[in-house]
């Protein structure tokens, strides 16, 4: 995937060189989400994003853009896909990817990335799998109250509820 | 509704934790249980605190119980199951919490619902939850700010175990494999987020969840064997508890979309899926 990720985007940059030095144009402003342009045909070029969507962009605030390598045709208008800039948020770094069709957003994603740890990020508030090792630990000698699934009357007299009010009265 | 708990000098040898005095009672077919920080309730006056405190919650509980309780025949709502009153002819006060079921059945697309498959109105999954939440008015009025309730394992909590410290009070999560063992702990009140801890499941009585299916609902074994959410108030968490236990992973998600809560759900295989709240 990496791999893949790489040649991509080697080949997706190649072809904006080979457009910029067609055109003549001068590329000045390499910042620009705008000015790295290039016409895609195709919504399979996510990959080519996610890897220049790594640590050198994410730490220079830069946007990138991808685009198919055989599509050297160019244009003025703002069409493509581009990859904003690491976020950084309580769930971990976050980046968007946009589609843009005819000067107009018809896309938002957003590029699953991983942290330094190479753990999947939580971007949402959403309840994932979760080892039993990894979820916040009590012994029940730590604990003031315990919480479960209802209990009766009857079963409670064994429940370690019963046994910390006990421990209270 | 018997006192089964009595005074005794503390004996429990030097825990850590900090210490507390407790009393319980019967109602709604469980265990109630208040506790109130050792500091609170004072050796000057003799437990005069955390006896009229849990004298006050027995009260809500005991009012709430004797008209919602479909166990006992002279109450509005077996009345209602029988068929001798309807709706128009019940109390401001029954109405109202009908109101509130049906309310959460809306906001939780039918997975929430007070009526049993066969037709009769049972607010039962309503009204524990809203007496722990009237439970918590009654503490406010007797002037008791730091204190734990437990309602047959749904906890609302107020203050701090340790008055002063702001050390939350800390819940564990009985793991429905192993009833004598915590699958998880959650901090609640003071520092923490949340004050409130509700769970559901099949762990302790049967399926006793009604699952609901379109314009219907059914008797089918959950997804989830427990599910556990903390919120802000009981009742929400109470709500949603059931209703991810009866909706599944869809409810799951549409709970933690539309609500700020914590969850945590044990598959049938004892597998976990949780919010990041729970995460160590």
């Amino acid at each position: 995937m990496r791999i893949r990720a790489a040649v991509s985007a080697a080949l997706a940059s190649a072809g904006i060189l080979l457009v910029g030095w067609q055109s003549g144009a001068h590329v000045a402003d390499t910042g620009s989400a705008a000015a790295t342009t290039s016409a895609t045909t195709s919504n399979g070029t996510s990959s080519g994003s996610a890897a220049g969507g790594g640590a050198s962009s994410g730490s220079s605030g830069s946007s990138s853009s991808s685009g198919s390598s055989g599509s050297a045709g160019a244009t003025a208008q703002a069409a493509g896909t581009y990859a904003g800039s690491l976020v950084q948020t309580r769930f971990g770094a976050v980046q968007v990817q946009i589609t843009v069709k005819a000067g107009a957003i018809t896309d938002v994603t957003a590029l699953q990335l991983t942290d330094e740890d190479r753990k999947s990020v939580q971007i949402s508030t959403r309840a994932a799998p979760l080892l039993r090792a990894e979820v916040i630990k009590a012994q029940s000698a730590q604990v003031q109250t315990i919480g479960g699934a209802t209990v009766t009357s009857a079963a409670y007299l064994s429940s370690l509820q019963a046994a910390l009010d006990a421990a209270n009265l | 509704m018997q006192q089964t708990s009595k005074t005794l000098a503390a004996e429990s040898p030097a825990r850590s934790a900090p210490a507390l005095k407790s009393r319980t009672f019967q109602c709604m077919g469980t265990v109630i249980s208040l506790a109130l920080p050792t500091a609170t309730v004072g050796a000057a006056d003799g437990g005069q605190v955390l006896e009229g405190a849990a004298a006050a919650v027995e009260r809500v509980f005991a009012g709430l119980d004797a008209m919602f309780s479909l166990y006992r025949p002279d109450s509005e709502a077996s009345r209602m199951a029988r068929g001798e009153i309807t709706l128009r002819d019940a109390s401001a006060a029954f109405r109202a919490r009908f109101e509130d079921a049906t309310g959460w059945r809306l906001l939780t697309e039918g997975f929430f619902t007070p009526e049993r498959p066969d037709g009769v109105l049972d607010l039962s999954g309503i009204i524990k939850g809203y007496a722990i939440d009237q439970a918590a008015t009654a503490l406010e009025s007797v002037g008791v700010e730091d204190w734990c309730l437990n309602a047959g394992g749904d906890v609302l909590v107020s203050g701090s175990p340790a008055p002063g410290t702001g050390s939350p009070w800390l819940a564990g999560i009985v793991d429905p494999q192993d009833r004598g063992a915590l699958l998880s702990g959650f901090p609640l009140g003071d520092a923490g987020r949340f004050a409130a801890l509700a769970t559901s499941g099949s762990a302790e009585r049967g399926d006793h969840i009604w699952k609901a299916g379109v314009g219907r609902t059914e008797f089918r074994r959950s997804e989830f064997r427990q599910v556990s959410v903390a919120a802000r108030d009981i009742v929400t968490a109470d709500v949603l508890a059931t209703a991810v236990v009866a909706g599944g992973r869809r409810m799951l998600d549409w709970a933690t979309d539309s609500w700020d809560v914590e969850v945590l759900a044990v598959l049938g295989n004892g597998e976990l899926i949780a919010t990041s709240g729970f995460r160590a």
